[in-house]
């Protein structure tokens, strides 16, 4: 049977069949998808399926899963797995008994924000096989194969997608679900499990090392396909085989191919026998030369002169996704052909001259709105200018407060880094108040270490966490804040409570969608010496609405409203729009409205009215 | 053989339920599909376009100067597509106009329809004009709007008519009745043109 699946659906699909018992992780785009998919399956599959507090943690539930014998997964983006790798490292060379996947996507092309890591090199770190996916079935038969992998060797296997396969949806040919449900057992076993000694983490070193080879064997013939046909070749691997095969078929080209399928270690002898009957060849794969270096040593040591084609010599980009279009310049640079013309490069200049740009913003009713409003007047209520007052921001939607209208935000780093940067920053002798903001999630992720240490050094600044109880940027997941919900996890855990618990004591709780109150608490808390945490609490404006939350219907009365523009240059929250038939360009609130009420408190006219109250 | 459908809009217009209607009909049909979305922060307002390739295909976007065809729900969205019209290829326009806020103040800011014809000409596109809007509000659900660019979709490309309309069937959670109507007018509509 076939079904429609994106990439990380036939991952989750994939989770199903293969008789996984433990699958945790943290969200982030574009690796998301896969427990989402999964976790309202949980009861039926009776499974343990979990949004981890970060990446680490959830490694370390996995491991230990595996350890006992279980089959466990853990799932990440890649900047997650910078944050994983601490405990992964150490790990690998611990192995594992029941089958353990790290599967972590790239983001080449950036289509979420962050670094173009390229996780590839964590495989050669950590010591551990990788297999590279290329297309949403392998996507799904790459999950069943690594575990079988890591079982046979006892050691974990990385599974590496990229974005342009796990946000893609195809058909997908779907199998059966095995059920193991095995027996919980872990033996001590301290040479293999902990790392005092020299010779032992040695030998677990070599342990790894030896893995390495017996991964190699057990996939080669099953993930690597050679192709011969003519001295031009293509080594190709990842995301760029989809589009390489789309131009084989389009143009009908004569190549020779090798297509990789695991990329630590790479199948060298494989490559060393493609290579005997080539004279030039092209390396397709997206961001670092990873393939290609190695193919230059490969060809280097067979003694045969070849000229590769890639990132070395300039005909690919490190950087972003590889279109088709960039596919085929390279393929024609590689065989000396003109294969296609273009689209008029006028028509395309003249068009993108015209394009309407539609900046991204809060969400209509975003309490973010509130926050970052109320901090843009509290620093100007105790007379500083906006530009003098550096604010850290922190990773999720709450950094978008660095974006028009509000512009508040500095910098974002990682998870939980603006804690960080504002003591740097304090520390460098910076005089003049500095703040960090950070969402909730990110707070619970790796926002309290950094409190601690502000808290411990005494360092003068001020921590805005904002609340809205939902980990919202990636899709409305859970965490350790949010409000319990039927059939979810009833344990919640405060915010305020925890940053007491850190020592911090100068704490207050704010509601964003209340501004002048708001602006009053973040002023003080400014002035404050030493830390203050200030809490602005409200929940995301999108769950509220699907949570059917009652919150007051406003309008605009056009009797009052002077056409000043100012509820507009001071929120541009989208629900408001010109009134389409006025001409003297009144505004008018759209029944997308979710009724945080901002706007009505920025109109100096006091033109917008509650027509029906919260219920 | 491929078929390649671009389907743009903003977010909150359902580009992305039309298009998966059609990615879910290639499947019924037992096509190869690729489907390829962009909803970027998926928020009202901001930009959505959708990739729908059906039959002999392998990558996951669309190659340049290789749509058979467009649904274009907000008129300006048009311009970031040129690149991939196929001469002769159909773009489906709706008359719809949404402005940024910066633009709210500034409506002449707006590219000009005369400019944005000209350019689709440029590149021998075939334009069908369709007002979606007010054929939804006919059948009384201003938000069947994608439904109505289905209906229009599915009689220009020669789709199996009973097939895509038991898609949607299964799709739609409620007013089912006048999602089907708006599909309906929207097939009847570019019929005469063909
Ligand atoms: S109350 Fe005003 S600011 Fe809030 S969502 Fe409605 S229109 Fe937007
Ligand atoms: S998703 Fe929620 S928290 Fe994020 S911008 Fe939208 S309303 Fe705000």
């Amino acid at each position: 049977m076939k079904k429609l699946l994106t990439g990380n659906e036939a991952v989750a699909e994939g989770i199903i069949e293969s008789g996984t018992e433990v699958v945790c992780g943290y969200p982030g785009t574009p690796s998301t998808e896969v427990i989402q998919t999964l976790l309202p399956k949980a009861k039926e599959l009776g499974i343990h399926i979990e949004w981890s507090v970060n990446e680490k943690v959830a490694s370390e539930i996995a491991t230990a899963a595996s350890w006992a014998g279980k089959r466990a997964i853990v799932t990440m983006k890649m900047s997650g797995l910078n944050v994983a790798s601490d405990s992964l490292c150490s790990i690998i060379y611990s192995g594992c008994r029941g089958g353990l996947v790290i599967y972590v996507v790239d983001d080449p092309g950036v289509s979420a924000g962050m670094v173009e890591q390229d996780s590839r090199y964590y495989a050669k770190l950590g010591v551990a096989p990788m297999l590279d996916i290329s297309s949403q079935q392998e996507s799904l038969d790459f999950v069943k194969l690594a575990f079988e992998v890591s079982e046979k060797i006892k050691g974990p296997v990385f599974l590496r997608s990229t974005a342009s396969i796990s946000h893609v949806a195809s058909d997908v040919k779907i199998g059966k679900r095995v059920e193991l449900k095995r027996e919980a057992h872990f033996e001590r076993d301290i040479s293999k499990y902990t790392k005092p000694k020299a010779s032992w983490c040695m030998n677990q070193h070599q342990d790894s090392l030896t893995r390495l080879n017996e991964a190699s064997k057990i996939v080669d013939s099953r993930v690597n396909q050679v192709h011969l046909e003519g001295k031009y070749g293509v080594i190709v691997s990842g995301a760029a085989w989809e589009n390489f095969q789309e131009a084989v078929n389009r143009y009908n080209l004569k190549l020779s191919w090798l297509k990789i399928g695991i990329v630590n270690p790479l199948p060298d002898e494989k490559i060393k026998e493609f290579l005997k009957d080539i004279d030039k060849l092209l390396v397709l794969e997206e961001l670092e030369p990873f393939i290609e270096a190695e193919v230059m040593r490969i060809s280097f040591l067979s003694g045969k002169k070849i000229d590769i084609l890639g990132k070395f010599d300039g005909t690919l980009s490190m950087m972003g996704s590889y279109s088709f279009k960039e596919i085929k310049k390279s393929l024609e640079a590689l065989l000396k052909v003109k294969l296609e013309s273009e689209q008029n490069s006028e028509i395309i200049k003249r068009a993108e001259e015209l394009e309407v740009k539609r900046p991204t913003s809060f969400c209509i009713g975003c309490p973010h709105r509130g926050t970052y409003y109320a901090i843009n007047k509290a620093i100007k209520k105790l007379k500083y200018k906006k530009k003098d007052i550096i604010v850290t921001g922190d990773i999720g939607c709450t950094i978008l407060g660095m974006n028009k209208p509000f512009e508040t935000c500095w910098t974002e780093v990682a998870m939980g880094a603006s804690i960080g940067l504002a003591q740097g920053f304090k520390w460098a002798g910076i005089e003049k108040p500095v703040l960090a903001t950070i969402g909730d999630s990110t707070f619970f992720h790796a926002g309290i270490p950094p409190l601690i240490n502000a808290v411990y050094q005494n360092v003068s600044l001020t921590i805005i966490i904002l609340d809205n109880g939902w980990t919202a940027m990636t899709g409305f997941q859970e965490n350790p804040g949010t409000i319990p919900l039927k059939d979810t996890n009833p344990m919640r855990i405060d915010i305020v409570e925890v940053c007491k618990g850190c020592g911090a004591k100068d704490i207050s709780v704010i509601d964003p969608y209340h501004l002048k109150e708001s602006i009053d608490v973040i002023a003080e808390a400014i002035e404050h010496p030493g830390v203050s945490v200030v809490v602005s609490r409200r929940e995301c404006a999108l769950q509220s609405r699907r949570r059917k939350v009652n919150l007051p219907k406003l309008k605009v009365n056009p009797d009052k409203c002077t056409g000043c523009r100012v509820c507009l240059s001071s929120l541009a929250c989208p629900a408001m729009i010109f009134h389409p038939k006025d001409k003297k360009g009144l505004m008018e609130i759209t029944s997308s409205c979710n009724g945080c009420g901002l706007c009505k408190d920025v109109c100096p006219e006091e033109a917008i009215e509650v027509i029906k109250d919260a219920v | 053989m491929q078929y390649n459908i671009y389907l743009a809009g903003v977010g909150g217009q359902g580009v992305v339920r039309l298009s998966e209607i059609i990615a879910r009909y290639a499947m019924e049909k037992g096509k190869r599909v690729k489907f390829y979305k962009e909803i970027g922060l998926a928020q009202r307002g901001g930009p959505v376009h959708c990739e729908v390739r059906i039959g002999d295909v392998f990558g996951p976007r669309i190659p340049p100067l290789s749509s058979n065809i467009m649904v274009i729900m907000e008129l300006s969205e048009v311009l970031k597509a040129l690149e991939l019209i196929k001469p002769k290829g159909v773009v489906i326009l709706n008359k719809k106009k949404v402005y940024p806020i910066d633009m709210m103040a500034h409506p002449e800011r707006y590219p000009k329809q005369e400019e944005i014809i000209k350019l689709l000409n440029d590149a021998k596109a075939e334009i069908i004009w369709i007002d979606a809007e007010k054929i939804a509000l006919e059948v009384g659900l201003p938000i069947a709007e994608n439904n109505v660019l289905l209906g229009a979709l599915s009689s220009i490309s020669s789709f199996d008519k009973e097939c895509i309309l038991n898609v949607l069937r299964k799709s739609i959670p409620r007013e089912i009745d006048k999602n089907i109507a708006a599909f309906n007018k929207g097939y009847e509509v570019v019929n005469p043109i063909r």
